[in-house]
């Protein structure tokens, strides 16, 4: 691959057959190697890009269809948790859409909000009016204004395993709890439980009972304390059902993901953040100032005046192609003639004037038939005789033309 | 002023920064350092205005051959310009500075108050004059963000002239030319031929050459000798009308008909003749008269350098009034033009009795040998046909330049290499013949 590549850059003297041309004259591959040097860079570069996307896709975390579903036996579902809490007399039911869990919550019961992605703005005002406790997985910043106020997302959390180092019961009886690869700490406010901390910040907060709503809101950083495939690590089954299971029923609230147009009324342009928006501004900037640079260049465009080009023989060559157009035999035979005529005489001896005098027509055959070994009538045919028939009696007779003129000449 | 890429590129990685500071502050903050860079560099930026532009060199070159011309740039400003400088010519001059890399622009170091030289290799393509457009530096600032630019005209103009190839001929034909010269040192005395001088008579001479009158006042016998009549006059006229653009292999006829008239304006004035020049379509493109034998041929060259063909019909009318008006006393006439069939009879037959009447006319004629080629092409039936549609225009010339030559026309048809031998050889013919 490399030789055949580096062998058009090596100076002109190349061994012979080395591609197949000896002249300069570029050949296709040439042009194509010319094209692949000059592009190649860019075609490594998308190259790399479009393979470093497809890594970044693969080792992203995928989350299956059953996250959180307690029907769901897989490792994200929590049908563990479910068949553990009815077990221990606590009914589980499960809800798919807001209105429905805020429908089904009772005072005695402890609503469990998760995968708060899917909730549109409409049903987290709903849910401001569900009845009994409230249990928050991973909420988002919108549900925990509405539910939990005075609670701030902080930074994440790497560490897997944490103590609890609180006084609340439910922490204080599981223990140790593995909170997984990742998980969300909360800033609390004055009066708050925190557990699990991670410097100053909370895995699991809980908001004591107001006098307003009277209901305990409790916050978990991570969802996978409560999933199938950990849920018996460390204390984490412990500290599910005490936080699940601490009333006399369950309402599992785990949204469907809302359908297009019911998300509100926020537009893609209140989407995007403010930064990206001026990023693709500056993007702008940057290639005005690369269009001035490649704009301005190094002295004018020099425009000269060229001379026409038209070739001498572009008339005769214009008749040719009329000729054969029309298929003008007889005009063609004619000229051929009177060529070959022409040319013909002064071999004879005769005088050139005999050459149009149509007169001199039967001594010029006669002197031709000596000379030649064609017959009178033959030559006679061929130097004055009728318009040809087709175009192959067209290219005979020319033959036959030159055929007498050669055997005239060598005679 | 010029921006460069460097500015575009920091550009492009400030985008990356209102990401993560999201504020119009950030913004202009960005906007406010690439400002100052700019700024900065301009400032710094060698001082571009300062410099002035001189020229020296070759202000002729043959066409094919190299010329050399330089430009000097001088400093006159305080501080030291580095700065990357591009000459502009037309393409078809073909012009590189030496030492460049990229065949077009040259890098100069000039300290305040010195001279840089750049020379300028042209290999022009094409006749005529080739003017200098203009020449431009820019000199980039010590950041690489901006630079000054600056296009300054340094007028020169080079012309390029006739290749005259035809030129390696000259020596032959001047052999023959002395030959002729020295066979008529002849005693014959006859049209064409002129008193040269007396001497003794020695014995062969031909006794009708005695000149009795000098006989009679010496001892001795005396004869005359003769030579071939010097003095003549010759006037060159070269039709540039749009029969002379076509191009016969990749020359146009033109230049095929500079490089024979050239050739013959060279003998001829070696011969003694007179030679004037007339480039004429619809009025005079050029005229040389009256130039002295050795400033003849560069009057002539110079003169036809600028030439090119016109695409508008020849006025022969025009040309004959314009020439029978400069011309009182019988010349020759050697007219380079095409034998074409249709501005041939419309345009010069008619008035071609005025002047064959008072002088003796020859034309020169280039012929396409690629119609030579066609009429010998044989095979297939586009073949034929192409051979009779050229053996139809050999047809048409012969009978052109047989009509020519009954009004006493001397006819000169050949192909492109040939003509200028051929006409030189022609116009021996007519001396040795003594019928200037």
């Amino acid at each position: 691959m490399t030789d055949t590549i580096s062998a058009p850059t090596q100076p002109s003297p190349a061994p012979a057959g080395d591609n197949g041309n000896g002249g300069g004259d570029t050949t296709a591959r040439q042009v194509a190697q010319r094209r692949w040097r000059a592009s190649r860079g860019i075609v490594l570069v998308i190259f790399a890009t479009v393979l470093v996307a497809i890594i970044l896709a693969a080792l992203k975390p995928t989350v299956t269809p059953g996250y959180l579903d307690p029907t769901e036996p897989g490792r994200d579902g929590t049908r563990a948790l479910a068949e553990v809490l009815k077990q221990r007399g606590t009914p589980v039911t499960v809800t798919r859409r807001a209105a429905d869990a805020v429908s089904q919550s009772n005072p005695s019961s402890v609503l469990v909000i998760t995968k708060p992605e899917n909730l549109t703005p409409a049903d987290v005002g709903r849910l401001r009016a569900a009845s009994g406790d409230l249990l928050l997985v991973t909420p988002s910043r919108e549900l925990l204004e509405a539910l939990a106020p005075g609670v701030f997302p902080a930074a994440k959390s790497l560490e897997e395993v944490a103590e609890p180092g609180c006084s609340l019961p439910a922490a204080t009886l599981a223990g140790r709890v593995d909170f997984g690869r990742s998980s969300e700490t909360y800033e609390l406010p004055s009066g708050a439980a925190g557990c699990y901390r991670a410097d100053e910040f909370a895995r699991v907060v809980q908001l004591p009972p107001t006098s307003a709503a009277g209901r305990t809101v409790t916050i978990i950083g991570s969802a996978t304390p409560l999933t199938n495939e950990n849920l018996t690590k460390e204390g984490n089954a412990a500290l599910a059902m005490n936080l699940a299971g601490a009333r006399s029923s369950v309402v599992w609230l785990i949204p469907d993901r809302p359908r297009a147009g019911s998300g509100g009324d926020k537009s893609l342009g209140d989407l995007i953040p403010f930064g990206v928006n001026l990023f693709f501004f500056q993007l702008a900037v940057a290639v005005v100032l690369i269009a001035l640079w490649r704009a301005r260049r190094l002295g004018p465009v020099v425009a000269e005046a060229l001379p026409v080009a038209v070739r001498s023989a572009e008339t005769v060559e214009g008749r040719a192609r009329l000729y054969r157009a029309h298929h003008a035999r007889e005009r063609a035979a004619a000229a051929l003639r009177a060529g070959a005529i022409e040319r013909l005489v002064p071999l004879l001896g005769l005088p050139r004037s005999a050459a149009q005098d149509p007169a001199a027509a039967h001594e010029i055959v006669a002197a031709v038939a000596r000379r030649t070994n064609a017959g009178e009538a033959a030559v006679g045919a061929a130097l004055y005789g009728p318009e040809p028939a087709d175009d192959a009696q067209l290219v005979g007779l020319t033959d036959f033309l030159d055929d007498l003129e050669r055997q005239v000449r060598e005679s | 002023m010029a921006l460069t890429g460097r500015l575009g590129l920091l550009a492009l990685l400030g985008a990356v920064v209102p990401i993560f500071l999201p504020s119009w502050w950030t913004m202009l903050a960005i906007w406010g350092v690439l400002l100052l860079g700019v700024l900065l560099d301009l400032a710094l930026a060698g001082n571009v205005r300062a410099l002035r532009f001189h020229r020296t060199g070759d202000t002729n070159v043959r066409l094919g051959q190299t010329a050399h011309v330089a430009l000097i740039v001088e400093n006159l400003g305080d501080r030291k310009v580095k700065a990357r400088l591009r000459d502009v010519w037309p393409p078809s001059a073909n012009a590189t500075p030496d030492g460049s890399g990229d065949g077009r622009t040259v890098t100069i170091n000039v300290p305040p108050g010195e001279r840089r030289r750049v020379d300028m290799t042209l290999v022009p393509s094409r006749r005529g004059d080739r003017k200098a457009v203009t020449v431009t530096v820019r000199s980039v600032g010590p950041l690489g963000l901006a630079a000054r630019q600056l296009s300054r005209a340094a007028p020169w103009t080079l012309r390029v002239l006739p290749a005259f190839p035809s030129r390696r001929h000259l020596p032959a034909k001047l052999a023959r030319l002395r030959e002729l010269t020295g066979q008529h040192v002849a005693l014959i005395r006859g049209q064409g031929t002129e008193f040269d001088s007396l001497r003794e008579y020695v014995d062969g001479d031909d006794v009708r050459s005695i000149d009795w009158r000098a006989t009679a006042r010496r001892a001795d016998v005396v004869v005359r000798t003769w030579r071939p009549e010097r003095d003549r006059r010759i006037y060159l006229v070269l039709d540039t009308g749009r029969t002379s653009a076509g191009r016969v292999g990749d020359i146009p006829r033109l230049d095929c008909s500079m490089d024979a008239a050239l050739l013959l304006g060279a003998l001829a004035s070696r011969a003694g003749d007179r030679v004037d020049l007339l480039a004429y379509d619809r009025r005079v493109r050029a005229r040389v008269e009256g130039a002295s034998r050795t400033d003849l041929l560069p009057a002539m060259v110079q003169a036809l350098a600028p030439i090119e063909p016109e695409l508008i019909e020849c006025d022969a009318a025009g040309m004959v009034s314009t020439l029978m008006s400069r011309v009182r006393q019988r010349c020759l006439v050697v007219l380079l033009t095409e034998l074409n069939t249709a501005a041939i009879e419309e345009g010069l037959l008619p008035v071609l009795p005025q002047l064959t009447a008072r002088h003796l006319l020859m034309i020169a004629s280039v012929s396409d040998p690629r119609v030579d080629e066609m009429a010998a092409a044989r095979g297939d039936l586009a073949a034929v046909y192409d051979a009779a549609a050229a053996e139809r225009a050999r047809a048409e010339r012969r009978r052109l330049t047989a009509e020519l030559r009954k009004y006493g026309v001397e006819v000169v048809d050949a192909p492109p290499d040939e003509l200028a031998p051929a006409l030189a050889d022609a116009y021996l013919a007519l001396k040795a013949g003594g019928r200037l």
